[in-house]
């Protein structure tokens, strides 16, 4: 570890490449807590859109045309509208507005801190993408299945969670990996509201010891390696759970 | 699907309902409307509740009105900046598509490679990379050539657009059976002949539904530039969000920015629905 | 593996033109003399150093300092807004030719641009905070979220004294913004901008006080390239400096903007008018 912290500490002397967080604990540390956050950003938002997903799919199949266009609404203007303004919406024009309570210093603040409403709204962002995915998936679902499980008498939620769900997940599952990517790398506008993801730490880290080529490279570098490892599991996931024969 | 729609019982609800065509449902089954209720519900109680405490001060609906035309200029720049992009990244992935392809398996390995990169790079990074490394004048034989920072931002936005018109592209092409390679070939046409003359023309139809949908992808991540500096709708949003300073500006200011990009892109959204449904095979 | 092989590679490559040697030098004040213009990086979100007037025009007392170095060398003067964290790249890229942004002269710094001495004025660095929230001393701050702008040199000092949860924004606006929602217990900055926030007499401010002693007095200082320090440009530019101080320029222009009369600038008027 020494050894490689002095190779680039000499790189820096010798020939002004700096790559302080090889050598510097302080930068090291940012960088690996920003690293960290962004992936604990994907895992949440990935499991809050994919339930946000299910239930709107589930929704759109409503008895009350209320519901079924709330849901539409709810579809299009979140799909329709950039991300980036949703997020200082709801940081800042939402987060002011709400009642706020008193935290352990005896300070009003909002209820809902910055790290808070970027995980809610990049997930309610990918939900709106994932009900679509999903309801395409049960569209592709033959109707033949949904026959047989009515003529053996499932209810019409017990259809939707043991048959029609599973099947749509596999034939959703190569548009829903897309999905995931794409969130991936949206966490990245959670820099603009200060969430200390990856961005955010390698901004900090060059602001600050002035190495902004070095950083940019860096930083362009691991996001595409972290995105290329979670493409490759991906693909292999889909190849495992593939029906042979079945091809839609 | 293979259940003709004779088979199916009237009157009952399916498990899944697709949204219809028509006029009503041209703007989102409400979403417009949901939208535009909810600002000016947030007028009228920025209006409640500014009344009060600054009696006499103009209401939050004078307040947007004044600042609107200089935030819709914003916007303009916005659109134009994703146009930009469009052009150059098509441009460029049409090409890049093509080597994807291609028959030398060094090209299609370094597309490829240069396809995946693109594509997995965060738009913002890429964004960032171009602000700061690309020089800001650039000389060529005749003369320094100025870099403006909206062109950089052009630059940025176009490489991953570039990299999904190539998928696009390839996606297309690889669509065409091979009867059509086939039939080209025992016409005696070259290779390339056949990939100009037979095969683009009939994948340019297929291709249009994918490359409107990122079109509209596009001008909405076009409000990225805000983040790196330059002047567009959103940071003309903030800047009057502070000239101002009243908190019970900033939900309106902000629904209106997203009513705008709404009326924009929802359209977009359902003509591609609309020519993709053109395309589906019906049995 | 070969598409990962391949990615590798053109990493490595992107990696090396980071090494590529920056542009050969030359001399900045002929360019500026033949150019007939000099370009200057400025603020235009601190006021009263650089800030933008209802008519769009960027004003201030470092615009005023800039109109003073284009006379003197009979050129016109062309200012581009900067922030703290982009100035020193634009300086070293060529486009601009001096950074005159409120730019604190730490040891750090000296190593990628050259600072002009005399330093023109010296800032400390304070807190904006509600009087709400009762803040007496730094170490207050410790595990508190405090809102601060990226690139500013006191950011890592005071995270790594006393201890705050640093909630870093690109610019000032979101981070007052913030501040205002209540989403920090104060905001971190140069204690010359909150004083004049606080006395600008704004009611939205009402509420908000500067509790903390100002700590780390910087010292500000124009900057240049590294080669035009011992260059004719640079030589320009102390003198130029060194006249400021010894005709009172820059006490004057201090009362004009309403800025708060500095011990050092009394100090070094009186030093130089004495040599």
């Amino acid at each position: 570890m020494e050894r490689i912290a002095d190779f680039f500490r000499w790189l820096n002397d010798a020939h002004g490449v700096n790559l302080s967080i090889f050598y510097d604990a302080f930068d090291r540390s940012r960088f690996l807590e920003g690293l960290w956050t962004t992936v604990e950003l994907s895992t949440i938002c990935t499991a809050l859109s994919l339930a946000i997903g299910v239930l709107g799919a589930w929704l759109q199949g409503a008895r009350f045309g209320l519901v079924r266009q709330l849901v539409q609404a709810y579809i299009q203007f979140f799909r329709n509208t950039p991300p980036l303004v949703q997020l200082f919406f709801f940081y800042f024009a939402i987060g002011n507005e709400l009642p706020h309570v008193l935290d352990e210093h005896g300070m009003l603040v909002p209820p809902i801190s910055n790290v808070g409403w970027a995980i809610l709204s990049l997930s309610l962002f990918a939900g709106a993408f994932n009900v679509e995915i999903f309801r395409a998936g049960i569209e592709a679902v033959p109707r033949a299945m949904v026959e047989a499980a009515e003529s053996l008498g499932y209810s019409r939620l017990g259809i939707y969670w043991h048959v029609l769900l599973p099947l749509a997940f596999r034939i959703s599952l190569p548009a829903l990996n897309n999905n995931l990517v794409n969130l991936v790398k949206t966490t990245t506008l959670a820099y603009a509201i200060a969430v200390p993801e990856l961005l955010y730490a390698a901004a900090q880290i060059w602001s600050e010891v002035l190495n902004v080529r070095e950083m940019m490279n860096v930083l362009l570098v691991t996001y595409v390696a972290l995105i290329a490892v979670l493409v490759a599991i991906m693909a292999r996931w889909e190849r495992a759970l593939r029906i042979p024969g079945y091809d839609p | 699907m293979t259940t003709l729609p004779v088979l199916l019982t009237p009157g009952k609800a399916a498990l899944s309902r697709p949204s219809g065509d028509g006029w009503r449902d041209l703007f989102g089954g409400g979403a417009l409307g949901v939208v535009l209720a909810a600002l000016g519900i947030s007028i009228l109680a920025g209006n409640a509740h500014a009344a009060p405490s600054l009696g006499g001060s103009p209401g939050v609906l004078a307040i947007l009105l004044k600042w609107a035309p200089l935030v819709f200029q914003g916007f303009l720049f916005n659109l134009l900046v994703s146009v930009l992009s469009m052009l150059a990244g098509t441009g460029l992935g049409l090409w890049l598509g093509l080597g994807r392809v291609s028959q030398l398996q060094v090209l299609r390995r370094v597309s490829g490679a240069v396809i995946q990169f693109f594509r997995n790079a965060p738009w913002l990074v890429l964004l960032f990379y171009c602000m700061f490394l690309l020089p800001f004048s650039v000389s060529l034989p005749f003369g320094t050539v100025p870099l403006p920072d909206a062109a950089k931002a052009v630059i940025g936005l176009s490489l991953p657009v570039m990299a999904n018109v190539a998928e696009i592209v390839r996606g297309g092409v690889q669509s065409i059976p091979l009867e059509q390679w086939e039939s080209g070939e025992a016409l005696a046409f070259s290779r390339r002949q056949i990939l100009w003359m037979v095969i683009l023309p009939q994948c340019l139809r297929r291709m249009i539904p994918p490359w409107m949908n990122l079109y509209a992808i596009l001008t909405m991540s076009t409000t990225l530039i805000s983040v790196v500096g330059i002047q567009d709708s959103m940071t003309l949003a903030r800047a009057a969000l502070v000239a101002e300073g009243r908190t019970e500006l900033f939900i309106p200011m902000y629904l209106m920015l997203l009513s705008w990009f709404f009326l924009y892109c929802y359209p977009i959204a359902r003509g591609t629905a609309a020519l993709e449904r053109g395309f589906r095979v019906r049995i | 593996m070969l598409g990962m092989f391949t990615r590798a590679a053109l990493a490595c490559v992107l990696l090396a033109g980071s090494l590529a040697a920056p542009a050969r030098a030359e001399d900045t004040l002929d360019k500026i003399k033949q150019r007939g213009t000099i370009v200057v990086g400025v603020k235009n979100d601190y006021r009263p150093w650089g800030f933008v007037d209802p008519a769009g025009k960027i004003v201030g007392m470092e615009i005023d300092l800039a109109q003073d170095v284009a006379t003197r060398l009979g050129v016109k003067l062309e200012l581009i807004p900067v922030t703290g964290a982009n100035r020193m790249e634009f300086l070293n890229q060529g486009r601009i030719d001096l950074i005159l942004a409120t730019m604190g002269d730490t040891p750090e710094r000296r190593k990628v641009v050259g600072m002009i001495e005399p330093n023109y004025y010296a800032g400390a660095t304070n807190v904006l905070a509600p009087k709400s929230a009762q803040l007496k001393q730094w170490t207050d701050l410790k595990g508190r979220k405090v809102c601060a702008v990226q690139g500013a040199y006191y950011n890592r000092r005071v995270t790594q004294l006393y201890g705050p949860e640093l909630v870093v924004f690109p610019a000032v606006p979101e981070a007052v913004s913030a501040l205002q929602g209540g989403n920090c217990v104060g905001f971190l900055f140069d204690d010359t901008l909150i004083v004049s926030t606080l006395s600008a007499g704004d009611p939205k401010w009402r509420d908000y006080e500067m509790p903390l002693v100002s700590e780390d007095p910087q010292a500000w200082a124009m900057g240049v390239k590294l080669d035009d320090l011992q260059a004719p440009f640079g030589m320009f530019l102390k003198k130029l400096s060194i006249d400021w101080h010894k005709a009172g320029t820059l006490v004057e222009l201090e009362k004009k903007w309403g800025i708060k009369p500095s011990p050092f600038l009394q100090e070094m008027h009186d030093k130089y008018k004495g040599g």
